[in-house]
């Protein structure tokens, strides 16, 4: 009895987070619903006790999840991914057998194998494989959980990127974050509930369709928080007009609403004027939200942080200051990690090491930070790029490159997971000797979707929109939770 | 415990059925398919044939399946295995497997069906529309033309009453934002508000039909089913600088009230028309809106049968209201299209010469109007010197140097690949553009009109096929599309979708009637059928909602009031511009870049820049800003626009904090409050009561009511203490009194009755 009880009390506190649902202008928000809360499952034929588990399977372990998306796709092979035979091999050419019936980006005719370039050391209880350019990463390790044979099926950054936050390696499709805020609301109204971070020398290949609401409702679409400018579009007043003036601003424009509604009687217009009280809020909370200099000073130290900067370290401890503030998705872009060997600013030797330089302290500190601020219980955090790297030199037109480099390659790669229920101190999945293919614990994209949409308590199959005569999902017609790396 | 649940549920139920049950027949449309496709398609439909057994077609469902028996046994409900199935009281055979069972009702409607004979019925909007449906008045209904006689039927079956005319106010802003989108400028208003009479109503209507506004708002809806943009799409993005002809022909032919068939037929295939004009080729870059990824490392020809499949799946959803693109790997789960069939589509589209090209191959060089006219008289005057032996003058070379920089455009059109060329079609399994099935030739889909034999089996054919008057189809979306756009809501609520997944029409005679006479009288002419339309009481209506009617109807399907929504993204910035005396009317031409934050398309490392318009351009109608596709014009795309990446039916249209700090604060809304307070102070600059009143009164055709003044005024007063009171400031009072009245302007700019299209 009491377990059922817990069910319905987790269900209860989603209803209550999902109050705008009841707002009858969204009635697709309700058909949402209405597929969640699990109306096809409870069959008169089934019994409590596999109810039960059932909704079990759906209590929420993860309130928001903040994504640190690598666009480019950083090599596994020099980060986790540790291959000492890769070494032996270096400079050998790269046999048939892997090439043939392949498709790369860039490798023609025959490129040579390519070593690890860094050195590689265990850490942790866990002994997890770290390499030299991640020092401070490499003291946390026993906080995530490695995902060493993630896979994809694109080998191009626009369709990779599209394919990790959209579900199709084509543009259309609602980015992930707007799949959460559609199925699930927004915890905190008086921001938005799916917020946007870049950073790097621009935005990530897949545009801004990677956080494009697509064919949902545009409400849902990520909002771009920019270091720059406003960090809202025009949430800044003109000059002129005081706070206080705009205040009476809002409140006029309400009351002639109100006489406006009390001779038409459209509830359309008490909507409005809820949103203009909420703007006019948001006119508060944005700018307080995203001032990072109110932070102390340890906490700069701790992330490597210098306020007013375009940078990832900023990204991060506005991401934490965002999940406290109840934000649903938070979604970071850090751009540059394309490491082919044709130029000095993204080579292994070069970009690429200033990357995990710009990255390395700050993830870090935010899995501190959200540790020590009780937030990494109900967060998730996912790091990872859209594909990864190849074992074999980048050659493109059939010739050595300047700098060592590598291709892109889809077949298995790395990511990692910590908070809201995974797994800590464990990595799953494997690759060969040479980190070419996956040779346990494969893990699809769609499955990861669907992993990360179970911590959140939904069920990755009944989140769904009509579109063009049929039913979409974020994860299309596939994917699997990956329960091995859940608790 | 348990089992007296149960026995309880079964009294209520029957209880319930007793109650419900009619005696009437069941129809197999609005009863049985409903059910049907519920709980059944997902397994026994177009996706999976369980058992060998599928209700999607006639003769499927009737067929033996795999057991050697056949599901229905006609006229004998308990002989037939649907029926033992989804009463058994053997979990391993009650169907729905492993879902809810169907309901009491639904159980008494499949037996009472099959038990009259399981009569199988086709979806009502493959039959064509009835073209002699009786239209009779009912009695003491407000009523101007046949719409009335329709909508006044079904309100007296509703126990619905119609409202009273909006007022005239009201009523100017309404039609003038719903056929020109935008608002009336004083001289219309002027117009009507002097000879409110039918009569009166009747010339302002022809007043805006024929205004080049017209062919702009149209065009802006049409724009977003072709996906029209001003670049490739995908990674890089990049430019598609001269597109923009096209857009200008879907603007001149709205003006030019092209009739509907032939606007179909020369965008789908202007190329192939005998003797095909510039024009009518130009019209073919309908189809070349398809996007185009110069991305490295991708294959050419996987882009270019994305390319091609989009044709198909967007003609299918503008023209026939049928979601398509399913069936590229599998036959409809809900509709009767065979996944062969798609691919009959697809050979239409299949032979042109475009291939994913960066360059947008095929072209057409066209000059724009004004290097063409200017082609024209540097070719005379380079005649007359020559004739005139001048021709080593420095005249002569000048102008022959100017008359040589005259470039003409490239536009990207359709061009069909000569025979020898031509490529086959094949099904492909699954919809993986690699693995080829059967091959197949251009067929229309069997549930709909024959193809004719003397049409050619090319898209020609094709367009000439969609708008045959046997054609069920066409026009019922098209004329619904129109409908939706003057009452927010389509005759078929769901524009896209026509199956019988999409809802039922609320009005199918009225419907039917539109399209019949669309086709026949009105000669497929667009503004014929908007005014009438705009003539009927029916549109006529008051929106103000009655508590009692919104409790019966709170949708307003049955229009028993005027129709009340937001406006939508264009026409929000197009009647801030109208109303301040910002607007620049210029019509047709490039695409303008108005003013957009800084590093909004700081995009990719392809990007152009933005390049903001300094001379004017930039308070062009919203409809000529460069439209981006990884980055639409930000403010818009708060207010709903699509990315234009695929064909959009309808915008849903939300409402968010975001929405006003886009008319509360962006530069162009900001400007726009500056000069309604420039112009409104340079004619009234003594009083604020009449600045008020006329600043209102640009806005809504209307003053203010006493309630709303005293606001207004009140918030103009407290702003000037606002002022007064911040010495830092160091306001002079003509400054101040400005600043205030800009403030009360920008009040104006932002209530909802301006944001919404009453």
């Amino acid at each position: 009895m009491k377990i059922i009880q817990e069910l319905h009390e987790a269900q209860q506190d989603r209803l209550t987070r999902r109050h705008f649902l009841k707002d009858g202008s969204i009635g697709l928000g309700a058909m949402a619903l209405g597929s969640l809360m699990g109306c096809q499952s409870s069959t008169q034929t089934s019994s409590i006790e596999s109810q039960v588990k059932e909704l079990t399977k759906k209590i929420p372990k993860a309130k928001r999840v903040i994504f640190l998306h690598m666009a480019g796709a950083p090599s596994q092979l020099e980060l986790f991914d540790y291959k000492p035979l890769l070494q032996k091999l270096n400079g050998q050419a790269c046999p048939d057998s892997f090439l043939e019936g392949k498709r790369f980006a860039f490798i023609k005719g025959v490129p040579e194998m390519l070593g690890p370039q860094f050195s590689f050391q265990q850490y942790g209880e866990s002994r997890s494989w770290v390499s030299e350019l991640l020092p401070e990463f490499s003291q946390v390790v026993d906080d995530v959980a490695f995902l060493k044979a993630v896979h994809t099926e694109e080998f191009n950054h626009a369709p990779a990127q599209l394919f990790m936050h959209t579900g199709s390696p084509r543009t259309g499709r609602p980015g992930f974050g707007s799949w959460v805020t559609y199925g699930l609301g927004s915890e905190n109204e008086n921001l938005p509930g799916f917020v946007v971070l870049v950073s790097g020398n621009s935005i990530p290949s897949g545009g801004k369709s990677l956080w494009g609401s697509g064919f949902l409702p545009s409400e849902y679409q990520g909002v771009e928080l920019r270091s720059k400018g406003d960090p809202v579009l025009y949430i800044k007043n003109p000059d002129y007009i005081s706070r206080d003036i705009r205040k009476k601003a809002i409140r006029t424009i309400n009351e002639i609403n109100q006489q406006s509604y009390d001779e038409i009687g459209d509830p359309e217009i008490l909507s409005r004027m809820a949103q203009y009280e909420l703007a006019f809020k948001m006119q508060m909370t944005v700018p307080e939200a995203t001032n990072l200099s109110s932070e102390p000073d340890y906490i700069h130290e701790l992330y490597g942080t210098h306020p007013g900067e375009v940078s990832f370290a900023n990204n991060c401890l506005l991401a934490r200051r965002l999940a406290e503030r109840d934000v649903r998705f938070i979604q970071l872009y850090h751009r540059g990690w394309d490491s082919h060997g044709s130029n000095d600013f993204e080579n292994l030797h070069g970009g690429f090491l200033q990357r995990c330089h710009e990255i390395d302290k700050p993830m870090t500190a935010l899995i501190i930070d959200l540790k020590q601020r009780g937030l990494l219980e109900d967060t998730l955090v996912v790091w990872g790029g859209e594909f990864g790297r190849t074992p074999m030199q980048e050659n493109r037109g059939g010739i050595k490159n300047p700098f060592k480099g590598r291709d892109h390659h889809g077949e298995a790669f790395t990511m990692w997971m910590t908070g809201a229920g995974v797994k800590t101190g464990v990595t799953y999945g494997e690759t060969d000797e040479i980190g070419y293919h996956a040779i346990s614990g494969k893990i699809h994209i769609h499955d990861l979707q669907a992993t990360i949409l179970h911590q959140l308590g939904v069920d990755h199959e009944s989140l769904t929109y009509q579109f063009q005569g049929r039913e979409f999902r974020l994860t299309d017609v596939h994917g699997e939770v990956v329960y091995d790396i859940i608790s | 415990m348990k089992k007296r649940y149960v026995t309880s549920w079964i009294i209520f139920s029957a209880l319930l059925l007793y109650s419900s049950c009619s005696h009437d027949t069941i129809d197999f449309n609005s009863d049985v398919r409903p059910i049907l496709n519920k709980h059944c398609l997902a397994c026994h439909g177009g996706v999976k044939a369980q058992s060998g057994l599928s209700f999607l077609f006639e003769e499927d469902a009737y067929a033996l399946t795999k057991s050697g028996q056949s599901a229905i046994v006609r006229g004998n409900a308990h002989a037939s295995e649907l029926f033992k199935r989804i009463t058994s009281d053997d979990p391993d055979l009650l169907m729905p497997a492993d879902r809810p069972p169907l309901s009491e009702q639904e159980i008494k409607t499949i037996e009472q069906w099959i038990n009259e004979g399981a009569s199988w019925g086709t979806h009502w909007a493959y039959l064509a529309p009835d073209r002699d449906a009786e239209i009779s008045a009912a009695a003491g209904a407000p009523a101007v033309n046949e719409i009335d006689h329709f909508i006044m039927a079904q309100l007296d079956e509703q126990n619905l009453k119609p409202s009273a005319r909006a007022d005239a106010a009201t009523l100017l802003r309404r039609v003038s934002l719903d056929l020109t989108g935008l608002p009336p400028t004083p001289a219309e208003a002027q117009l009507y508000l002097s000879d409110t009479t039918d009569t009166g109503y009747e010339r302002l209507i022809d007043h805006l039909l024929a205004s080049d506004h017209f062919g702009e708002r149209w065009a802006s809806v049409w724009l977003d089913l072709a996906r029209y943009a001003d670049s490739q799409g995908y990674q890089k993005d990049l430019i598609r600088r001269s597109i923009w002809r096209y857009r200008d022909w879907v603007i001149h032919a709205f003006n030019q009230d092209m009739p509907f068939n032939q606007f179909t037929i020369e965008q789908i295939a202007g190329d192939l028309l005998p003797d095909a004009t510039e024009h009518q080729i130009l019209a073919t870059a309908f189809h070349r809106n398809t996007m185009t990824n110069d991305e490295g490392g991708t294959d050419d020809e996987e882009f270019r049968v994305a390319a091609v499949l989009d044709r198909v799946n967007t003609t299918f959803e503008i023209w026939q209201g049928t979601t398509i693109a399913c069936v590229q790997c599998h036959s409809h789960p809900y509709d009767p299209i065979k996944h062969e069939e798609y691919y009959g589509l697809y050979a239409f589209f299949n032979n042109t010469a475009d291939r994913d090209n960066s360059m947008d191959l095929p072209v057409m060089e066209l000059y724009s109007p004004i290097d063409h006219n200017a082609k024209i008289r540097y070719e005379k005057v380079l005649t007359e010197l020559k004739s005139d032996g001048d021709t080593l003058s420095d005249t002569y070379q000048e102008k022959l140097k100017e008359y040589l920089q005259l470039q003409p455009a490239a536009v990207p059109i359709m061009s069909e690949l000569p025979k020898e060329e031509q490529r086959s079609t094949h099904v492909f399994e699954k919809g993986n553009w690699l693995v080829h099935g059967k091959k197949v030739d251009p067929h229309t889909p069997g549930f709909l009109t024959p193809f004719d034999e003397s049409y050619s089996k090319d898209r020609l054919g094709l367009a000439k096929w969609l708008v045959s008057p046997e054609n069920p189809l066409t026009a019922r979306v098209i004329v619904n599309r129109f409908w939706e756009q003057l009452f927010g809501r389509g005759l078929v609520a769901t524009l896209e979708d026509f199956g019988t997944q999409g809802d039922p029409p609320s009005h199918q005679e009225l419907l039917d009637w539109l399209a019949v006479e669309f086709m026949t009288a009105d000669e497929w002419s667009v503004k014929t059928l908007l005014k009438k339309i705009v003539l009927s009481h029916t549109y006529r209506q008051s929106s103000q909602i009655r508590p009692k009617q919104y409790a019966a109807d709170p949708l307003n399907v049955y229009l028993s009031r005027g129709s009340r929504y937001r406006l939508s993204a264009e026409a929000i910035r197009d009647q801030a511009l109208q109303v301040s005396g910002l607007f620049n009317s210029e019509v047709y031409g490039a695409s303008v870049m108005p003013h957009q934050p800084e590093g909004v398309w700081n995009v990719i490392r392809h990007a152009a820049s933005w390049r903001q318009d300094t001379t004017g351009d930039q308070y062009r109608r919203a409809l000529y800003t460069f439209w981006r596709r990884v980055s639409p014009y930000p403010s818009m795309q708060t207010f709903d626009v699509p990315s234009r990446e695929l064909c959009v039916s309808r915008r849903i249209r939300t409402n968010t904090p975001l929405q006003a700090l886009v008319t509360l604060n962006d530069p162009v809304f900001v400007e726009a409050a500056e000069q309604m307070a420039r112009g409104s102070l340079a004619k009234y600059a003594q009083d604020i009561d009449t600045r008020i009143s006329d600043m209102y009164y640009a806005a809504l055709m209307k003053t203010p009511e006493p309630a709303a003044h005293r606001d207004l005024l009140a918030f103009y007063n407290s702003t000037v203490e606002d002022y007064q009171s911040k010495q830092e400031t160091h306001l002079s009072a003509s400054e101040i009194d400005f600043y205030a009245t800009v403030n009360v302007a920008n009040v104006i700019l932002n209530l909802d009755e301006f944001i919404m299209r009453n």
